[in-house]
């Protein structure tokens, strides 16, 4: 699947400029990169939820399924939410079982807490089978506990269905524990990419180098 | 005020002919217009709020402008349009209930757009971004927008209501407070407090206090089952 280049300019500033990448079905690419390095916006454009300068097809796959950073709930109960989706209540079971929400299948979305809408939100996509997912820091609002559940589904989803996952993060032992690629984004650039080992061991540029220092790799 | 309230009560303990015959002009002034403007309000309010194109800012300033119309000026305009030198004077509606009903929607229509706007604008970026997200058909997103919107479409017709029961000077202007046709419970009041009958127009001010908190309460009522 191939994500052709394209650019993103606010107010004549550009704050994007990526270059094109080939992605592989299977396989999770982290994004990494500071605060405003471009990695939401990215994440945004590949989604179609912001337009990029030129309104070329980026994507050349099939569909695209996208968790924003802020979850939004239905306000209905958690399993409408779910349903939303998909009809197919057996998998919404199997999908809330997995997160741990089966007991919150009744209550109001809307009333569910930060975390639990968050697992909520990423069984909700998962409902349907895409060719490319995009995850928009989907653990920020989890504790480590549910963090590490949340990884485990994801990995599995990948798994069964195939697809191309794009993981922004801003944890970079989540990118080591899930990412087979790592993407580094520094103002608004895409600087390197390379394995997760590779990335986060031995980079080659010093912008990286100094962002993987102080996060202590 | 102890008089007022007595009187009051008499007056609906008598089902006093006439009283009754205001009742039934203010409640059907009342709820056609409230449901016209939010009928014709809701899709324009959601609309605006939920698009974004060229002259989007435009249409908001014109509907904030509108929402701040004098209803005398409103009324002046419907007595103009309609009056025997007005260009729709053969359509005799001056002085009828449902030129009132017309004035009311023209007049309140605003204010549900605006109100409609100002939440769906909130509302609809992460209702269409979790949508797209979730690869959704552009119909299902607006019937999500919707009923995501329901407690502000309850919001916005009590307020609608609410203006349209209490309002006195596009359908005295128009409406002509003509007894038994198109006197209703705000032009009654002024009537009888113009006579020196201040009691009387007390007592009517209860009862349409009384009305409005009654609309109010089952409105509330409303809202709270729905939030479960």
């Amino acid at each position: 699947m191939k994500i052709s280049p394209f650019s993103k300019t606010y107010e004549g500033r550009c704050v994007l400029d990526f270059p094109g990448i080939e992605l592989q079905h299977g396989r999770i690419y982290a994004i990494v990169g500071a605060n405003g390095s471009g990695k939401s916006t990215f994440a945004k454009i590949l989604a179609g939820i912001l337009r990029p300068d030129k309104r070329d097809r980026l994507f050349s796959g099939g569909a695209i399924g996208y968790m924003p950073q802020k979850n939004y709930a239905f306000r209905m109960s958690t399993k409408a939410n779910l349903l939303l989706n998909g009809n197919d209540m057996a998998r919404a079971n199997a999908l809330m079982d997995a997160v741990h929400i089966r007991h919150l299948a009744n209550k109001r979305a809307d009333r569910l807490s930060g975390g639990e809408t968050a697992r909520m939100a990423l069984a909700r996509l998962m409902m349907k089978q895409y060719d490319l997912v995009i995850l928009d820091e989907p653990t920020a609002a989890m504790d480590m506990e549910t963090s590490l559940l949340a990884e485990k589904i994801i990995v599995e989803y990948v798994k069964k269905t195939g697809c191309a996952l794009v993981l922004v993060t801003h944890s970079l032992q989540q990118a080591r524990r899930i990412a087979d690629e790592v993407l580094f984004f520094h103002e608004g650039r895409l600087l390197e990419v390379g394995t997760a080992q590779q990335m986060l061991t031995s980079p080659e540029k010093d912008e990286t180098k100094r962002f993987l220092e102080f996060y202590g790799f | 005020m102890k008089t007022s309230l007595m009187k009051a009560i008499e007056l609906i303990a008598s089902m006093d002919a006439e009283l009754l015959d205001i009742l039934s002009v203010t409640a059907q002034m009342s709820l056609q217009s409230s449901i016209i403007a939010l009928l014709i309000g809701l899709p324009i309010g959601i609309w605006l709020g939920a698009c974004r194109f060229p002259g989007r800012n435009v249409l908001l300033v014109a509907n904030r402008t509108l929402m701040g119309m004098p209803p005398v000026v409103c009324g002046l305009l419907f007595y103009m349009l309609f009056s025997g030198v007005g260009p729709f004077r053969h359509l005799r509606l001056l002085f009828t209930v449902d030129i009132m009903i017309m004035a009311q929607v023209v007049l309140i229509t605003p204010i549900v757009v605006g109100n409609m706007e100002t939440y769906v604008a909130g509302v609809a970026p992460a209702v269409r971004e979790t949508a797209k997200g979730l690869g959704l058909s552009g119909t299902k997103t607006f019937l999500l927008l919707c009923s995501e919107c329901i407690y502000q479409i309850i919001s916005a017709y009590l307020l609608a209501f609410s203006r349209s029961i209490a309002e006195v000077g596009a359908v005295s202007m128009v409406g002509g407070a003509i007894s038994w046709k198109t006197n209703v419970m705000t032009t009654a009041i002024m009537q009888y407090t113009n006579r020196g009958n201040f009691s009387l127009g007390v007592a009517l001010g209860i009862i349409l206090l009384s009305l409005s908190l009654i609309v109010n309460i089952v409105i509330s009522l409303l809202q709270r089952r729905l939030s479960r």
